[in-house]
């Protein structure tokens, strides 16, 4: 099944890129929007058959110089394949829809999104460091093209192209440093060399390679304080790009620590697993802050990205410190937890970035401030974005709070087992999980509540129209794999725990089709139960709510109490930089917001005032604190060494043969 | 905080002996209202004498409270409005507004003889009338401004405690 599906999802996906480049502008979008969706679809298939264990392998010697091309799928792969493939489905069924204005349409960004699904196809299945990187880097080339692909109308759009072009790039010299020097110490560049080649290592070397592919894979999926493109990137690409980049892409970044991590260095020391624990339960703090005062709808998804990546890495970073100190099944159950988040999140957040794409088609802004209202004029979108943010409010009902709840379960249960280092880690990880789950449900509210429901805020949210219908269609998709992923996640666990034996083996850490076991502990819930339950409840009380309303015969309609001042206008409504500024001012030490307040007095009488301007403004700390100094001393640097290129012909000789001179000295003298 | 507790058990309990239970002045209201009556204050155009005096009604000396009578935030929560002042242009609508959102069955005390008729601001050119111009009085109390007493002995009629 493997063999057929994975070619022609490869297969699809590049005719889907070929129709992109030729077919003139009529056809062009439709063709490229189906084929990419059939790729997508077929990946799916792919990723799904290599999970049910259908592994396979292909070996292409002449498709690369020198090494040849490898690719493999294992459950693992296939995993992060299939979700990847999902996401692809809805995102290009969605982008037929949302790339017929702006510009979108031409034949760069209609080429590039194939190009980009298949490079993130290759990635899970590339088996050799050479294969990897190539395709790791053309997922990069291929995204970087599409953020910048609305460069004309945004000046932001620019800066966030450079700042991810630079991240990104830096990311892929420390993975290739890594890489490299290991397959240079296993004197093997497939990864069943790396495999068998692994124990042989010294500790400090692997521990040298994990941190440099660390690094990497972390910029990657958005960890704290590698994160800065992401909130920046995320936003300013397309919608339909920014569900592929904040729902599939990132996750590769995961992939890529567990595979290089669990599977190919075979584990390894806890202080690997601890820094993967701290960086993600920063980042899941970090993010979830940033998320909740955030004003701009679509940062506010990137930075919840940056959350739930934070809590997977939580999750592996468990599972690595938990196999170390031998809880086998305690760390399958931590993997298998980060895993079917992986999925959760790919699921809710390709839904929610789609919808947040609708707003903007709809009103021509992402500022919440001046959104609200939509209920009335975008009702489909109103309800796709609410399921969306139910899903990821950790919420029963939701996804999310399935694979929270087993990664909470993992935490709780390792004090017996693990010695001190567990018992000590666990508790922070634990509130960390609970601060950001709490953070994610005011995030979430907010998103809803001061975006969709009351008023409008601005005459663009007046005027909003609702998405056509195949964008319509790939957030339905989206939201029908959310529901079935929260109601019955028993369906995909099976599948799930081959691909976490892959990396943690041991027996499957959560059974049962309806109540979910954990095995070796004593913890179940089901979910489908849980929903039914609340469905009753809301429904039962709704209906005897009805009825005792109706009981009394004596009706009345009053008009809306407004203090008696007459109708009350949209500036009296909660905005979301209202709403969040209570949390603003608890986490003030953390998020440090940048107020200005400035009062004008009129002329005549210095206690007349004239106007007051308020701003305020919550920026990226660690950006600012981290990146700034080093931009600064970079761009200082970069001025002074201008000094040493004045224009002359005779300096620029003068320097080469002083160079060469030196050069043959020093040879003579080493030599 | 521990002078403030020390000033409340210095100062002891400075409430008035409460007098005989007046007769009731609504009885089928105060039937209805069941010794417990939401008070919502409006001041329509009021000079703030009475305020000063209605204050004093629901402060520790007079107590009103102790009766049953009770003021709040917001019409929706009221059973009674207590109007002061006479009915000013500005305050016309306000008051008409506030009335159409006490739930029923309300009752409107007129308080002052500002609200009862307009007092010395009858004829005044930003004045529209009395209360009982604007909206249907059901109890008035006299006085320019009515003292404590009035205000709590009128209140009592009303819960009927």
């Amino acid at each position: 099944m493997t063999s057929v599906a994975f070619p022609a999802a490869l297969g699809l996906t590049l005719l889907a890129a070929v129709a992109g480049l030729v077919l003139p502008r009529g056809p062009r979008r439709v063709t490229a929007g189906v084929l990419t969706a059939g790729g997508g679809a077929a990946a799916v298939v792919a990723g799904a058959a290599a999970m049910r264990g259908g592994d396979w392998s292909a070996r292409l010697p002449g498709l690369l110089p020198l090494a040849g091309a490898r690719l493999a799928l294992d459950p693992l792969g296939g995993l992060f394949l299939a979700v990847t493939g999902a996401v692809a489905v809805c995102a290009a069924l969605y982008g037929i829809g949302y790339t017929r204005h702006g510009g979108l349409d031409g034949r760069v960004p209609q080429t590039m999104v194939p190009v980009f699904l298949a490079a993130m196809t290759l990635v899970p299945a590339a088996a050799s460091v050479s294969t990897f990187l190539l395709a790791w880097e053309l997922m990069a080339l291929a995204s970087l093209l599409l953020v910048v692909a609305e460069h004309r109308s945004r000046d932001e759009v620019r800066a966030a192209g450079l700042w991810y072009a630079v991240m990104t790039h830096l990311g892929l010299v420390v993975i290739l440093g890594g890489l490299a020097g290991f397959a240079a110490a296993a004197h093997s560049e497939s990864f069943e060399g790396l495999r068998a080649a692994a124990d042989g290592l010294p500790a400090a070397g692997r521990g040298a390679v994990f941190l440099a592919v660390f690094a990497g894979f972390a910029s990657k999926a958005g960890i704290a304080p590698l994160h800065v493109w992401l909130p920046r990137a995320h936003p300013e690409a397309p919608s339909h790009v920014s569900a592929l980049m904040s729902a599939a892409m990132v996750n590769l970044g995961v992939y890529g620590i567990v595979r290089v991590g669990f599977d190919l260095l075979g584990g390894g020391a806890a202080w690997w697993w601890l820094l993967v624990l701290a960086a993600g339960g920063a980042s899941a703090l970090y993010g979830i802050l940033q998320a909740a005062v955030a004003g701009d709808l679509k940062r506010l998804l990137a930075y919840s990205t940056c959350e739930n990546m934070g809590l997977v890495l939580v999750g592996v970073g468990a599972s690595g410190l938990f196999a170390v100190s031998g809880a086998r099944a305690l760390s399958a159950l931590a993997l298998t937890a980060a895993l079917l988040h992986i999925v959760n999140h790919a699921g809710f957040k390709t839904l929610l970035f789609l919808a947040a794409g609708s707003v903007l088609h709809g009103t021509g802004t992402r500022d919440l401030d001046a959104l609200g209202g939509l209920r009335t004029t975008m009702p489909a979108t109103t309800a796709l974005f609410g399921v969306g943010a139910l899903m990821a409010s950790a919420l029963p009902l939701g996804n999310g709070f399935v694979s929270e709840w087993l990664l909470l379960q993992s935490l709780i249960h390792a004090l017996p087992s693990g010695g001190t280092l567990t018992a000590v880690t666990m508790p922070p990880a634990v509130a960390v999980v609970a601060l950001s789950a709490g953070l994610a449900i005011a995030t979430f509210v907010k998103a809803f509540g001061v975006g969709f429901l009351a008023r409008p805020r601005s005459s663009a949210a007046e005027r909003a129209r609702e998405a056509p219908a195949p964008m319509l269609a790939g957030m339905a998709v989206a939201a029908l794999c959310c529901v079935l992923l929260a109601i019955s996640p028993g369906a995909v666990l099976p599948a799930l725990a081959r691909s976490v034996a892959v990396a943690a083996p041991g027996p499957d850490a959560v059974t049962g089709p309806v109540t979910l076991h954990l095995t070796g502990l004593a913890g179940t819930m089901s979910p489908l139960l849980i929903a039914a339950f609340l469905l009753v409840a809301v429904v039962g009380l709704l209906a005897l709510l009805r009825v005792a309303a109706t009981r009394r015969t004596a009706r009345r309609r009053a008009r809306l109490w407004d203090c008696g001042a007459g109708p009350m206008s949209a500036r009296m409504e909660y905005t979301a930089t209202s709403f969040a500024e209570p949390l603003q001012r608890v986490f003030d030490d953390v998020l440090a917001p940048e107020t200005d307040l400035d009062v004008t007095p009129l002329k005549e009488s210095a206690y007349l005032v004239n106007s007051v301007t308020y701003r305020t403004r919550v920026g990226d700390r660690i950006e600012h604190r981290l990146y700034r100094p080093v931009l600064t001393a970079a761009a200082r640097a970069g001025e002074a060494a201008r000094g040493l290129a004045n224009g002359s012909v005779h300096r620029y000789v003068g320097y080469g043969f002083y160079t060469f001179t030196g050069l043959l000295i020093a040879l003579a003298v080493i030599r | 905080m521990r002078d403030l507790f020390r000033k409340i058990r210095k100062t002891g309990r400075v409430a008035q002996d409460a007098p005989r239970a007046p007769e009731p002045v609504l009885p089928e209201r105060a039937r209805d209202l069941g010794g417990s009556v939401q008070i919502r204050h409006v001041d329509a155009g009021s000079c703030n004498g009475c305020e000063v005096e209605i204050a004093s009604a629901f402060g520790p000396v007079y107590d009103a409270e102790r009766y049953g009578a009770r003021q709040v935030a917001s019409p929706r929560h009221a059973d009674a409005l207590l109007v002061t002042g006479p009915v000013t242009r500005n305050m016309e609508m306000a008051l008409r507004r506030t009335y159409e959102a006490v739930p029923e069955p309300k009752v409107v005390i007129a308080l002052g003889d500002c609200a009862r008729n307009c007092g010395v601001f009858a004829e005044a050119y930003g004045v529209v009338g009395a209360v009982g111009d604007v909206v249907p009085v059901d109890l008035e109390i006299p006085g320019c401004p009515p003292e404590p007493e009035a205000i709590v002995a009128a209140l009592r009629g009303l819960t009927g405690r």
